[in-house]
């Protein structure tokens, strides 16, 4: 099996990509060879956690760029993005009124990459709101939200607004002046809601107006507590696209 | 059994074709190249962009020195916008919550999967999108200038070029903006005297707005003949008491400014563009009608979205962007 799966050449890559390939290290890790065959290429999508979210064999409009503009995937790009430049930003920032805009402001002028870190975070939570937007309506406008995905589009909203509040919990933890008035602002039209307005109200910010009590929350909800619920709903998300048979298609 | 299930969903009545292998191809290479490339596309892209713009970082949070305007993030700016014009419990709460709940309905009002997978499945699906986004623009902004008063500017305008005391004229009062209706209307009509129902003076004229502005609601415990009257039940816990309308007076004027007209507009003009669609012949299926509700509703956010973060300034005031204070 492993001599026919060799590629047919001279005999220092043969010996090479046996050696690479086929040692016991490589095999411990991946199980299969390298993908150069069909057989190898369908295991390392089949034996792979991150790679088996998808199918071994897709429908070839798929992959046709104007079928999806890829915006599902980069909306996942966006939030590995958020959450990988989101913990670096975490190593640098206190979230109490004493320290928090003291803490971004010195990643402008103390940190080496900081300010890069906290633009990247910035201008990628600003395109996932976008791409979330624009994906909806890509799924929509192919009425790719028909039977049987019907579920996977009430996934879908859930995201949606989990997005929405990801964003809009971070947009207090810079703590300036942009900050603390839009979520006041936000904050009063949750104060407007009826009969239990005030409540939710104080419940939200921990307190009567934004203060320490509302930065621990947002903090709190931003770095943990609505990534993990979002995460949830991701892989809801993706296991149903393969369980509901791919992409929409044409039937 | 699931194939039985699969059967009765589809509209054809046959059982969806096995694929053509042919038609397949491999994830690798053929994606996972694809999301490569764009995992990549979109790593530089994003890198360059932040190297080049830096995010905006204004002086320290201060609740004593309110910014003028202070806005909402921009994806909440539309709601912020709506607030300008009704109520804030239909303009920041009741209406997402619909738009969010009409959002998780689409597809189990719109049950046949007919066209799904094609970009505009049905043959008016882009006509129709067209129409429905040109619709809720022009209403929207419209309503948005008539909000602002401006088509009382433009008149007046217009009209002093060619009488220079022109004024608008007190008949069309109500016009000016919807709060005029409130605010800028006064009228009084001869009530007899015999016409007396509750305590207090009576002047013998029904005014608009004072006379309107606190009439009771049924029930609400302090009017109406005795029997009608008792005392605020304290002994209740207080959210207990929070859900009955004790000594609830209604503010006619402000009701039909900020609730009545902003959801008769909300409901009357989604209808009135499927009315339209319809006696023109486009909308065949629910998908169609569906298709019209969600541009409309994807347009008005967008629309409302621009306007409340570009075109507010000081004081929510209607302004060019241009003119919109810089915030620090």
């Amino acid at each position: 099996m492993a001599v026919s799966e060799q590629p047919r050449g001279p005999k220092l890559a043969s010996w090479l990509y046996g050696k690479l390939f086929h040692n016991y290290i490589w095999r411990s890790i991946f199980r299969s060879g390298y993908p150069s065959t069909p057989r190898n290429q369908m295991l390392v999508v089949a034996t792979n956690v991150f790679l088996h979210l998808h199918p071994t064999r897709i429908h070839k409009t798929h992959v046709r760029i104007t079928h999806t503009y890829c915006l599902g995937g980069i909306t996942f790009f966006f939030f590995l993005g958020l959450t990988v430049t989101g913990v670096m930003l975490m190593f640098y920032y206190v979230p109490s009124p004493e320290r928090a805009f003291s803490d971004v402001a010195a990643l402008e002028t103390n940190i080496r990459f900081g300010m890069l870190m906290r633009n990247l975070h910035r201008w990628m939570a600003h395109g996932m709101v976008i791409s979330v937007f624009l994906h909806m309506m890509r799924v929509f406008y192919t009425g790719s939200y028909k039977a049987p995905r019907e579920f996977n589009w009430l996934v879908g909203v859930i995201l949606l607004t989990l997005t929405l509040a990801l964003s809009f919990t971070g947009y207090l933890l810079p703590w300036d002046q942009l900050s603390i008035w839009a979520v006041t602002v936000g904050m009063n039209m949750a104060g407007s809601v009826p009969l239990m307005g005030e409540q939710s109200r104080f419940i939200l910010l921990g307190g009567f107006e934004v203060g320490d009590a509302a930065l621990i929350r947002f903090y709190t909800l931003h770095v943990i507590g609505l990534p993990l619920l979002a995460a949830i709903f991701m892989a809801v998300h993706f296991w149903r696209i393969r369980r509901d048979g791919g992409l929409a298609r044409p039937l | 059994m699931a194939a039985g299930a699969r059967t009765v969903s589809s509209t054809q009545g046959g059982a969806r074709p096995r694929r053509e292998r042919e038609q397949e191809l491999l994830v690798w290479p053929d994606l996972v190249f694809v999301e490569f490339i764009a995992a990549v596309v979109f790593t530089l892209a994003f890198i360059i962009l932040s190297t080049i713009l830096d995010a905006p970082l204004l002086n320290e949070a201060n609740l004593d020195i309110t910014p003028n305007p202070s806005k909402a993030a921009w994806y909440l700016a539309s709601f912020q916008e709506l607030l300008l014009h009704m109520h804030p419990a239909l303009g920041g709460v009741i209406a997402p919550t619909f738009a969010i709940i009409i959002l998780f309905m689409i597809p189990y009002i719109d049950r046949s999967n007919a066209g799904q997978g094609v970009w505009f499945g049905t043959p008016n699906a882009v006509k129709i999108a067209l129409f429905s986004a040109a619709f809720a623009s022009v209403f929207t902004v419209g309503l948005i200038l008539y909000d602002a008063g401006r088509h009382v500017n433009v008149v007046t305008n217009v009209a002093q070029r060619v009488d220079k005391d022109w004024e608008w004229p007190g008949a069309l009062a109500p016009f000016q903006n919807m709060r005029a209706i409130q605010t800028g209307w006064e009228w009084g009509v001869p009530v007899p005297k015999s016409a007396q129902l509750g305590p207090g003076e009576h002047d013998g004229v029904l005014n608009w707005p004072e006379d309107f502005s606190h009439v009771p609601m049924p029930f609400n415990g302090t009017s109406g003949p005795d029997w009608m009257r008792w005392d605020k039940p304290d002994s209740l816990p207080g959210w207990v008491q929070s859900l009955y309308w004790y000594d609830l007076n209604m503010n006619t004027p402000a009701f039909i400014v900020e609730l009545f007209i902003p959801m008769a507009i909300m409901i009357g003009l989604p209808a009135l563009l499927i009315f339209i669609l319809r006696r023109l012949g486009w909308v065949e299926t629910i998908r169609d009608g569906s298709i019209a509700i969600f541009t409309g509703m994807l347009v008005v956010y967008f629309i409302l979205t621009i306007i409340a973060s570009g075109f507010r300034g000081a004081g929510q005031d209607l302004v060019l962007p241009w003119d919109v204070p810089h915030i620090d």
